[in-house]
């Protein structure tokens, strides 16, 4: 794995964990939550080195 | 405040639920291994990262196997599934290694050359991530792949592929694609390490015959066709000549274009001194306007739409309710192989490259493909290697 590619696994990484900070912050909105989770699905799939 | 708790873990559970189902195919299809048994010729099995030490203990390494004759001659190599969703090139590379017997020099396959794109597929054309094929013995199971690598393995992508050496700017997706990467460099991008391992065999080992086996869509004019540049054009259409005369089908040459860096065709013969040849069969699933991509269009080819195309003459090859069937995609490459074998033989006896036991094109339509699979259950200890 090059260097720019294991950046782009940090990357995904930080997204996903502001994806979560912001699902467990969201006190209100179910669509909120929804969105968070739909946008985590490929950022966990990538993580996961599923697809 | 119980009741946000509860939402959230149960929206939670879906997403973790729509995770999995989606993704443990993927992950299964990934690592699914197709047995291969060892022909009576195949002397040794060795890896792409011997010539390129980039690949190793990358999921791009792959098998090389050598078929080594009885009497010294030439080399020639093939090369499959530089595009995994094209399996008839796969499986004549199969046929050849589970078969063929080398009379007069070596023979180097490599039937999964972009091994990461044999592991991908393409979910938004609804690939099947797999195909079955009947045998004498039960039914064998293949990966569908996809054309190019997969971003897991080769990420990310450039804005612009830029090639190398000739620095000509290519589409982005094509940093994927092993038939754009030729020649490779050592420390390139992981799929320019592929080629250039390719390359070095190429180069190291005096290969004197260098054949990329692919399938192509009837809309595209290149297809049904030898891709020749000029160096191997004279054997390329002696050998389309021959087969039309003696085994009735068609096979047109094409000329490898000057200008248009990265190809197989174009590189091998421009960086070695290996004769380049890269055959395509028409293969309708690869077409845009078909019905669903399903096994069963990969395996018979029959399209209602492209049959009406083919009625308004929009295709590139005869097509009708017969469709372009796996079996005369797979014969048509095994036949053209060894007649550009033959070929180059006659012209440079010295250095000739004979097998035997290879099916060719009428033994393919009549007995279909699965016939020259063989069960790698009955087959000796130690020659079955996973591909």
């Amino acid at each position: 794995m090059n260097l720019i590619m294991l950046v782009y696994y940090v990357i995904c990484a930080v997204l996903l964990g502001l994806c979560l900070w912001n699902f467990f912050r969201e006190k209100k909105s179910r669509d909120d939550l929804v969105l968070y989770l739909l946008v985590m699905v490929p950022l966990v799939l990538r993580l996961l080195r599923w697809k | 405040m119980k009741r946000e708790v509860l939402t959230k873990a149960g929206l939670a559970v879906l997403a973790a639920a729509l995770i999995v189902a989606g993704g443990l195919p993927l992950l299964r299809h990934r690592r699914f291994d197709v047995p291969v048994v060892m022909g009576p010729g195949v002397a040794r099995v060795e890896r792409l990262s011997a010539y390129a030490p980039g690949v190793a203990r990358t999921i791009a390494d792959t098998n090389v196997f050598v078929l080594e004759g009885r009497e010294p001659g030439g080399k020639a190599v093939l090369l499959a599934n530089t595009h995994a969703n094209e399996p008839e090139g796969l499986l004549a590379a199969l046929v050849v290694v589970e078969n063929a017997v080398v009379e007069k020099g070596t023979v180097y396959v490599i039937p999964t050359f972009n091994a990461s794109g044999g592991r991908n597929t393409k979910p938004g054309d609804g690939y099947p991530l797999y195909f079955h094929l009947q045998t004498d013995w039960g039914t064998k199971t293949f990966r569908m792949g996809n054309r190019d690598a997969s971003p897991l393995d080769q990420w990310p992508d450039p804005d612009v592929y830029i090639h190398y050496p000739d620095r000509q700017l290519l589409s982005y997706i094509d940093a994927r694609n092993t038939n754009r990467t030729w020649p490779g460099r050592p420390n390139g991008l992981l799929m320019e390490r592929v080629t250039y391992g390719a390359m070095e065999l190429i180069r190291r080992e005096a290969v004197d015959v260098a054949i990329d086996i692919h399938g192509a869509e009837t809309m595209f004019p290149v297809t049904n066709c030898i891709v020749a540049p000029e160096k191997s054009m004279r054997i390329a259409t002696l050998a389309a000549l021959t087969v039309k005369a003696a085994e009735g089908f068609e096979s047109h040459v094409e000329p490898s274009p000057v200008s248009f860096r990265g190809l197989s065709h174009r590189e091998i013969g421009d960086h070695a001194s290996a004769l380049p040849f890269l055959l395509e069969a028409p293969t309708p699933f690869l077409d845009q306007p078909t019905g669903p991509k399903t096994e069963k269009l990969l395996l018979d080819g029959r399209d209602p739409f492209l049959l009406s195309l083919a009625k308004k003459k929009m295709l590139f090859v005869p097509y009708d309710e017969s469709g372009w069937p796996l079996e005369k995609r797979v014969g048509q490459h095994l036949s053209l192989i060894l007649e550009i074998l033959r070929q180059f033989g006659k012209k440079n006896p010295e250095r000739s490259i004979v097998l035997k036991d290879v099916p060719r094109y009428a033994d393919l339509v009549r007995n279909g493909v699965g016939r020259y699979f063989h069960d790698p259950a009955a087959a000796p200890k130690g020659r079955v290697v996973m591909e």
